[in-house]
């Protein structure tokens, strides 16, 4: 009887497999009919023009097919709601007509790009989706799959949007563009994303009765102190390093964001690794061949050695697992990293008091490289119809103007095609005025001012004399109130993180010649960052000596390096 | 003839296996054409420019290529090596251990990490061979200093092939366990009769009965010599031990992922495939000729 | 067995007896370990001090886990996916076997069909037109897809034909004499025999399907229709920093390093497999020769 069952069910599977099979003919264009809803020319509607038709309403539903990054772990959506029905995609449809048909989402990270590779090798690529990589926009784009925006866009795109883009003088447009033609929104992040700090915990240096470190020397003391009194535990570690997964210090190709890297101790050597140089006499070079490069990688081999850097640089996991652990009182990285990145070290330890601070060289200055406007793209199919192009054109629109009012207690992260544009001194800006109204020199009702360019300053400022507490003059944990730990996290960032670039003067600030891959590139350039990815690591790990870097700087050259050289001075010339 | 007739019930009963292949397995050959091409996404498989053997070319011409696939090699020959012999051993010493219910326990208890997938096995891996992890704790005891072994390209392959072997060899021996259940206990008796000692016993009567079996999967293992274990060393590998613990699997996975480059990446494949079919059809002769063996 | 009880031979007992009960150590160290990590306070998990005992008790992930219905649907899915890969991955494979195992004189394209199915397990067109093939069938997003994508797993048709050749011909002739024909042969006589090897290699196929992640991910659009691996799996991998992430998007990579939660999960998703294992194990034991033994 049961074996009778078995071959009924598996007859029944293999019936299903056929039928699935012989209809895949009859529907294999439903891509096409899926996005025709919105066929009818909706545009019947009277001429408007600026902000009245960056902010219009459809007259009848427009069905935009996206495919969308997800955060698993992700708690806020209510009960009942899901990534296609939500506060946001509700906000869409009854302001905008818009209504959000979610394709596909996949997980922050390889997930996601192992999605979007996918989409874009199958040729059929959903209305529209943001990619977090600028080779698959060009590849996208290359292979002609992309919707030339460039028309629809100075129609569509709201005066806060042309604005923000204008602040980067042509930079962000360049970025979205390919062979000319704007075939993508661009991101926009904040300057101070790519300005890397020391983070320190000051209640440790006090403990200590130590000043904070200023340069490279010092910095070497504080770590040996940090150890010798084991401040984080027996296992102490002197300054935390990458993981497997994240490199020792930005490149032109991931200009930010680098996480417990040693940028700014190649910076305090006038080193900039990863970056193009401009040479200052038409000629370029490449800042890891430098000697100055050189140099720093011996200093960090040096404190490897002396077991001042996390032993396990290179092989962990996370890197901000010795961190929020509090096994370690320094690191580096940008403006959030305290505060938004380590947020369970104040968790496990109340009084945690990071502080940021810059590195300077031995005669005093602060130099730092600068990041690229942004590198995650909105784009759009080339099969979208023009008013699915408008109706991404009205989302990115509403996003840039009402993130700030939006409840975020639904993370902001559902918002359909979200891709960040700020104002480049954003954070500055904020850090300046939220310290007056701290001080009362302003109110928060000042900011009150719709389609601002800063466009969280006004919730900031609500918020900011509930988190901290006087006394004002000198921030530290202490002042602040954990009660919301969100709100905690961002103003803690803005307050103390970028406290250093809104106050004190780079001496130097170094632009990369270009951020982008030239054509060698496409095919060289995977295998001289292996080759660099794992020299730097192991003279830092003391498993080469130190003289290892002059083959392979030559090795690096002879490889594709000076030809890639070559063509970046090219681009100088333009 | 009557015999003759059946075989329409054997296509009958080939079909929905076939059927599947059909449609699962051939249809998706045609991407194999990628690898001619330079593939556009936007012109599809049968429209994008055709190149001949170019992707082929530029593979060997990279710098990369030797040295992924002498680790390749080396990886994966050493894992068909050890994956055969290790859970041979563990059999055979299984089988020489007097308590029933002992035996049981360790059988029931070493299949136990091949449910463990690799992204999971990683983190503990990483954390046994960690700076702080067990290993180093252990060899501190006897004086040594601790050593970072996940950033060691001098013994990334061992322990790629160590892990691996450990991982699997519970799981592995269970087809030797089986074949041995099938041996004769009067075999044994006979030949203890005869004055054999315990290692005689082993020699003349357990590993015969497991011969068979050996070559089989050594055999079929064949096809494998080039798959070193994306999933394994993916998870595991760092830019440090790049010379040594890059693989093809890794190397192409990083360039279609990074550069879409996917004609390389279905180049690389197809080389794949080629060199394992040779190696199964040559061994398939070699078993047939000297040992009048059929494998399939 | 015969006992043996020279000095030598005790020693060996000894020895053997120590050298496994290692074995069986190291074997259920992962798991002992995984739950460890599981009960301890994050920060000492986090930290890596965790080794071979927990440090501090919190049970704090298993009741998140309650909480959580995207787990339990992935688990669900899992079961589904396992239950009906199983079935149909088997059913087909025994009847591929069956004619397999005919020699050639009764056969005549045997050998032609065995390299077809030699030649689909070597040479694959590669992921992306593997995809659209699936995707062309209508098939994503839905169970069916990871239930046939496994499909015909050829090393498991050989193993099982090599099992019916073995058998003696002897109980093919009396049946065949019997005027029975290959379907009733097939069904009355050999699969009544061959009750270990299928339990075997029932077992292959559902660990294939419970473990694997990669086709749960590409071939499904949303998370409700993952498998638990794949949801586990999104949790649990690396994710690279610095990667133009905005503070928001890193804030919630470092809740994904949880690694208390996301042990719990590994720890409730290995439950099932070790419950059903022993249950299976008993056919093991019963005394199987597998197809792999050949006269």
């Amino acid at each position: 009887m049961k074996r009778n069952l078995a071959l009924l069910l598996s007859a029944a599977l293999l019936g299903v497999s056929l039928t699935a099979c012989s209809s895949s003919n009859d529907s294999s264009n439903n891509n096409v009919k899926a996005s025709s809803s919105p066929d009818s020319d909706s545009s019947a509607s009277p001429a408007l023009s600026g902000d009245d038709l960056a902010f219009s309403k459809f007259p009848k539903p427009v069905d935009v097919h996206i495919g969308m990054v997800v955060d698993p772990t992700d708690k806020t959506l209510p009960e009942g709601d899901s990534v296609s029905n939500n506060q946001y995609t509700r906000y869409l449809k009854d302001n905008y007509n818009i209504n959000v048909i979610v394709d596909w989402t996949a997980a922050t990270g390889n997930d996601f790009k192992q999605k979007v590779s996918l989409t874009i090798a199958s040729g059929k690529l959903p209305d529209g989706m943001v990619v977090d990589d600028r080779s698959f926009m060009t590849k996208a784009a290359s292979s002609g799959l992309l919707y030339d925006i460039g028309d629809l866009f100075d129609q569509y795109a709201s005066k806060q949007v042309k604005d923000i883009m204008a602040s980067t003088e042509g930079r962000a447009l360049e970025n979205a563009s390919y062979k000319g033609k704007m075939v993508s929104l661009p991101n926009i992040t904040v300057d101070t994303d790519g300005v890397h700090v020391m983070w320190i915990r000051k209640d440790w240096l006090d403990k200590l009765s130590l000043p904070v470190p200023k340069t490279i020397a010092d910095l070497e003391k504080t770590a040996k102190a940090f150890m010798d009194n084991k401040l984080g535990g027996d296992k102490t570690i002197g300054i935390a390093g990458p993981s497997k997964n994240t490199f020792p210090y930005s490149t032109f190709l991931v200009s930010s964001n680098n996480m417990a890297g040693f940028d700014p101790i190649f910076g305090a050597n006038d080193a900039y690794p990863g970056y193009w140089l401009d040479n200052g006499d038409g000629t370029v070079s490449y800042g890891t061949t430098s000697e100055n490069t050189k140099k720093t990688l011996a200093v960090l081999a040096d404190w490897y050695k002396k077991g001042l850097i996390d032993p396990e640089v290179g092989t962990r996991d996370n890197t901000g697992d010795p961190i929020n652990a509090n096994q370690t009182g320094i690191f580096f990285g940008p403006w959030w990293n305290g505060g938004y990145g380590n947020g369970d070290s104040f968790k496990n330890d109340p009084t945690a008091n990071w502080q940021a601070y810059p590195v300077y060289s031995d005669d005093g200055k602060w130099n730092t490289h600068m990041k690229t406007t942004g590198s995650t793209y909105t784009i759009i199919s080339k099969n979208a119809k023009p008013d699915v192009v408008k109706a991404i054109m009205i989302m990115n629109n509403a996003l840039v103007r009402d993130e700030a009012t939006f409840d975020l207690s639904v993370a902001v992260g559902w918002y359909p095609l979200r891709n960040v544009m700020a104002a480049a001194n954003e954070t500055e800006y904020e850090y300046t005025e939220l310290t007056k109204v701290l001080k009362g020199e302003a109110e928060p009702e000042d900011y009150n001012v719709p389609n601002s360019l800063y466009k969280l300053m006004y919730a900031d400022a609500k918020k900011v004399r509930d988190v901290v507490k006087p006394p004002y003059d000198e921030l530290g944990v202490s002042n602040f109130s954990t009660a919301n730990f969100g709100d905690f996290q961002r103003l803690y960032s803005l307050l103390i993180g970028d406290r250093p670039f809104a106050t004190t003067p780079i001496d130097k600030k170094v632009y990369s010649v270009t951020y982008n891959q030239t054509p060698t590139m496409e095919t060289k350039w995977a295998n001289l960052k292996k080759m660099e990815d794992e020299t730097v690591l192991k003279i830092i790990l003391g498993q080469q000596p130190i003289d290892s870097f002059d083959k392979f700087v030559k090795d690096w050259k002879s490889q594709g390096g000076d030809e890639i050289t070559a063509e970046v001075a090219e681009l100088l010339k333009k | 003839m009557r015999k003759l007739g059946h075989q329409k019930h054997y296509y009958l009963m080939l079909l929905p296996g076939m059927v599947w292949l059909v449609m699962f397995s051939i249809v998706p050959m045609f991407g194999i054409l990628m690898a001619f091409q330079n593939f556009n996404p936007g012109m599809g498989l049968f429209k994008s420019e055709w190149v001949g053997l170019e992707n082929f070319k530029y593979m060997f011409q990279l710098n990369d290529s030797k040295t992924v696939i002498v680790n390749t090699f080396i990886i994966a020959i050493g894992k068909i090596v050890m994956n055969l012999i290790v859970p041979l051993v563990f059999a055979i010493l299984l089988n020489e251990l007097r308590s029933l219910r002992y035996k049981r326990l360790v059988q029931t208890v070493v299949y136990l990490p091949h449910f463990l997938s690799w992204v999971i096995m990683s983190t503990i891996v990483i954390g046994i061979f960690g700076y702080y992890g067990v290993v180093n704790t252990v060899i501190g005891y006897f004086g040594v200093d601790p050593k970072l072994f996940m950033a060691d390209s001098s013994i990334f392959r061992q322990l790629i092939i160590g892990t691996d072997v450990w991982k699997e060899f519970g799981y592995n021996a269970i087809i030797y366990l089986a074949a041995l259940t099938g041996v004769n206990p009067n075999l044994y008796e006979a030949a203890a009769i005869d004055g054999a000692n315990r290692w005689q016993l082993v020699r003349n009567v357990t590993l015969p009965a497991l011969t068979t079996t050996v070559v089989l999967l050594g055999v079929l293992s064949l096809g494998n010599v080039l798959n070193a274990g994306f999933d394994q060393v993916y998870n595991l590998y760092n830019p440090l031990v790049y010379s040594t613990g890059d693989i093809l699997d890794t190397w192409v996975y990083r360039l279609g992922l990074q550069n879409l480059q996917f004609s390389l990446a279905t180049a690389a494949g197809l080389f794949k495939s080629v060199i394992s079919f040779a190696l199964i059809y040559i061994s398939y002769r070699l078993a047939y000729r000297y040992a009048d063996y059929t494998i399939f | 067995m015969v006992r043996n009880t020279t000095l030598g031979s005790r020693a060996f007992d000894i020895a053997n007896i120590v050298l496994l009960a290692l074995l069986v150590i190291s074997c259920v160290y992962p798991l002992w370990y995984t739950f460890c990590v599981s009960i301890s306070e994050k920060s000492a998990a986090n930290a890596g001090l965790v080794t071979i005992y927990p440090i501090g008790f919190s049970l704090t992930p298993y009741k998140e886990i309650i909480n959580d219905s995207m787990f339990f649907n992935a688990f669900w899915i899992s079961i589904q996916r396992t239950v009906l890969g199983t079935s149909f991955s088997l059913f087909v494979t025994v009847l591929m076997a069956y004619p397999l195992a005919r020699p050639k004189r009764d056969f005549k394209t045997r050998n032609m069909f065995m390299w077809i199915l030699v030649f689909c397990m070597l040479f694959n067109g590669g992921l992306i037109p593997w995809y659209l093939t699936i995707q062309n069938y209508h098939l994503i997003d839905t169970i069916w897809a990871l239930v046939l994508g496994a499909g015909v797993p050829v090393f498991d048709v050989i193993l099982i034909m090599n099992f019916f050749r073995n058998l003696p011909k002897e109980l093919n002739e009396a049946a065949v004499v019997d005027g029975a024909g290959p379907w009733s042969v097939l069904f009355r006589v050999y699969i009544p025999c061959s009750i270990p090897v299928l339990a075997a290699v029932a077992l292959f196929i559902s660990v294939y399907h419970w473990n694997e992640f990669f086709n749960g991910l590409v071939l499904s659009n949303t998370q409700s229709s993952y498998p638990l691996q794949t949801y586990i799996q999104q949790l649990v991998v690396n994710i690279p920093v610095g990667t133009n992430l905005t503070p928001e998007q890193y804030k919630k990579l470092s809740e994904l390093s949880n690694r208390t939660l996301n042990s719990a999960k590994v720890f409730i998703a290995m439950v099932p497999m070790l419950i059903v294992y022993p249950f299976l194990q008993k056919y093991f034991v019963s005394g199987i020769m597998l197809g792999a033994v050949k006269e």
